[in-house]
């Protein structure tokens, strides 16, 4: 099962909905959500909603870190919402709390 | 397509013969005729045809024989065989079909319709060889990504070359989701005794995460052995791995450090799973969850290599493991998980935790391997120690790398023993590599000591004429006589002095080498050294001068110091 990234885009904020497993395989639709969101103009903040995401693993912390340095650059805040059960176990042995924003 | 084919026309009848081979060549195709079954093999043996078009009641053997032969000679390879035959009934065409048939065409035979079957069959048969084409080649990649996996895991092994693994306290297990582990495990001693591990675990697994994880190896061999601490790795190892690898890859580590003779274990974890003190009744003592995020993410300025020192107060194990562990599921799906560790790991006996977890885990996994990669490190920590007695000087050594240098000075006093043997340059550049500097300065540097090093041993303490190189051949014997003086050398010293100094907000590197010889002339060097031109291509005390601050020789010649502008 792919995951599906859904993007909205309202007025300054950008919300990526996630569902379904985050892994390697995850690449391509992340990426083009990612970009998406970073293009949008007036965008000062993105969210990235992990309510739906059954399971993540070392390659989506390494996206997520991607997606961290480019929100740098673009200059937008990049915040982490409702990550439960296993994303926030995994989240939590690998700190990433010292590095975003969680929700 | 339009490719001609070799046609094997099969009858018994002459006239059905030259009736369907005028059909064949007037095609474009090549015929061939067999008047019956055996000959029909002969045939196909002896001309290799493309297609077949076989009759089915024949006398010595039939159609059906002649083609389950046929099939059984062609192997691998596809031969398109058509039957035709007076015998309309749909069993025949079943029964022609089951003897290995590809098509059946009742006669008399309706002549398009023939033509139209060889043109299919002809498209069938080209199908089939590109296939089979692929299929080689597809085998000859699989065979050759072979090859490389196994020459890299060679090249990896001795990368790892794991000397103190050997260590009858510490026992590993590595089990690889694939060909290649992506987890390494490492242990090295310091040279106060101190046992350092490392259990790491690149992103990913396979080949690609072994690779991931190869530049953390030398460095925690290198720094281990020149007795630096655990916190002082973590931060040159995620220096490292931040500057190599690309922003997404990490990589989870846990290093740890236990001193049999203090008693004490000290441990960084960055992202891996949690490491467990388990005494031998089974007791989780003490653990050490991960405090920080992976090597690798944060700059060398926002990184914490802060440890958490335990004192054992009874003989246990130390139990590592990385997260394939947790991850691991069996036949129904379920995972391994944490719970089932803190199981398997309160077992009763000395020792028996780390060998608990293993069997537990290995009837789990039933056989297979797991997801990610498996990795297991016990090291039995007892109460007396019958090793040996590590003397209380021998403290970890702290590099604070996060201060900008002091102003420090190194005095070594080298005496003939020395001289003979040590490698004195590597030993002073590496002391310098810790000074920050820039690889402009390194070099520079380098060619400054080398230098005057070499004058005080060739010149002041074997004394040896520099211009002996000007002459003829001059250069073989330089280098045999000093040689030979070298060996010969009782006693003699060389003093050197190397040290950081600030004056008027500038930062100088000051060098003196003083040797036990008498003095020698150094204008005469200089002088020798040109008039040689020899190798020495852009050395000399001239090339000296032009790069530092200031050169002065001092006593009866035997003393210099030089001063080096760093900033």
């Amino acid at each position: 099962m792919t995951m599906q990234v859904q993007v909205n885009i309202n007025a300054d904020k950008a919300t990526l909905a996630m569902s379904g497993r985050f892994d390697f395989n995850s690449h391509r639709e992340f990426r083009a959500a990612s970009e998406e969101a970073l293009k949008a103009q007036g965008v000062g903040e993105i969210a990235i909603d992990m309510e739906k995401v059954e399971y993540l693993d070392s390659s989506a912390l390494g996206m997520l870190l991607l997606m961290r340095e480019k929100a740098n650059v673009a200059n937008r805040k990049l915040v982490l919402l409702n990550c439960k059960g296993i994303v926030q176990q995994v989240l939590e042995v690998a700190n990433f709390s010292k590095l975003f924003i969680i929700q | 397509m339009g490719k001609q084919l070799k046609i094997l026309v099969v009858d018994d009848t002459e006239l059905n013969l030259r009736l369907i081979s005028k059909l064949v060549t007037s095609e474009g195709h090549l015929s061939i005729t067999a008047c019956n079954g055996e000959e029909a093999v002969q045939k196909f043996l002896s001309e290799a045809p493309d297609l077949i078009l076989m009759d089915v009641m024949m006398p010595v053997m039939d159609g059906y024989q002649a083609t389950l032969r046929i099939r059984e000679l062609a192997g691998e390879k596809w031969i398109p065989v058509i039957f035709l035959s007076a015998k309309a009934q749909d069993q025949d065409q079943v029964k022609g079909l089951e003897a290995g048939g590809d098509d059946y065409l009742t006669k008399p035979v309706n002549l398009t319709l023939l033509k139209a079957k060889i043109k299919a069959m002809q498209r069938i048969a080209e199908m089939q060889r590109v296939i089979a084409d692929n299929a080689e080649q597809l085998a000859s990649y699989r065979e050759e990504n072979e090859r490389e996996q196994n020459l890299a895991q060679h090249l990896l092994a001795k990368i790892i070359h794991n000397d103190e693994i050997n260590n009858p306290l510490i026992r590993h297990w590595l089990l690889p989701a694939a060909n290649f582990s992506g987890d390494i495990i490492a242990a090295a001693a310091t040279p106060g005794g101190v046992l350092h591990i490392i259990l790491a675990d690149g992103t990913g697994h396979g080949l690609t995460a072994a690779i991931n994880a190869m530049p953390v190896i030398e460095v925690f061999y290198g720094m281990t052995e020149k007795g630096f601490s655990i916190a002082s790795i973590a931060q040159e190892l995620n220096r490292k791995i931040k500057l190599i690898l690309p922003t997404e890859r990490f990589i989870a580590a846990t290093l740890a450090s236990i001193d049999l003779s203090k008693r004490a274990i000290r441990i960084w974890n960055g992202g891996a799973p949690t490491a467990m003190f388990v005494s031998t009744e089974g007791k989780i003592l003490h653990q050490w969850r991960s405090t920080q995020p992976p090597l690798g993410i944060f700059d060398s300025e926002e990184f914490d290599g802060k440890t958490d020192t335990y004192y054992w107060h009874q003989s246990g194990q130390l139990v590592l493991f990385s997260d394939g562990v947790a991850e691991a599921e069996n036949d129904a799906g379920d995972r391994f998980g944490a719970e089932q560790i803190l199981q398997a790991l309160s077992c009763y006996g000395e020792n028996e935790q780390f060998d608990g977890l293993k069997q537990t885990l290995e009837a789990f996994l039933g056989g297979r391997s797991g997801l990610d990669d498996i990795s297991l490190v016990g090291i039995h920590c007892p109460m007396e120690y019958a090793g040996e007695t590590i003397s209380p000087e021998h403290e970890e050594k702290e590099f604070n790398f996060r201060l900008s240098p002091g102003e420090w000075k190194l005095n070594i006093c080298l005496t003939a023993a020395e001289l003979k043997s040590l490698d004195v340059l590597p030993l002073l550049m590496s002391w310098l590599g810790q000074a920050r500097l820039t690889q402009k300065q390194c070099r520079e540097l380098f060619v400054i000591i080398t230098e005057l090093y070499n004058n005080s041993l060739d010149h002041g303490i074997l004394q040896l004429d520099s211009c002996l190189k000007t002459l003829e051949d001059g250069f073989d014997r330089f280098l045999t006589l000093r040689e030979e003086r070298l060996a010969a050398l009782l006693q003699a010293s060389v003093e050197i002095e190397l040290q950081r100094q600030r004056r008027e907000d500038l930062e100088y590197l000051v060098l003196r080498i003083k040797d036990s010889g008498q003095g020698f002339d150094s204008a005469l060097i200089q002088q020798c050294d040109i008039a040689a031109q020899t190798g020495f291509a852009g050395r000399g005390i001239a090339l000296v001068k032009s790069l530092c601050a200031r050169v002065n020789y001092l006593g009866a010649g035997n003393e210099v110091e030089v001063q080096y502008l760093l900033k």
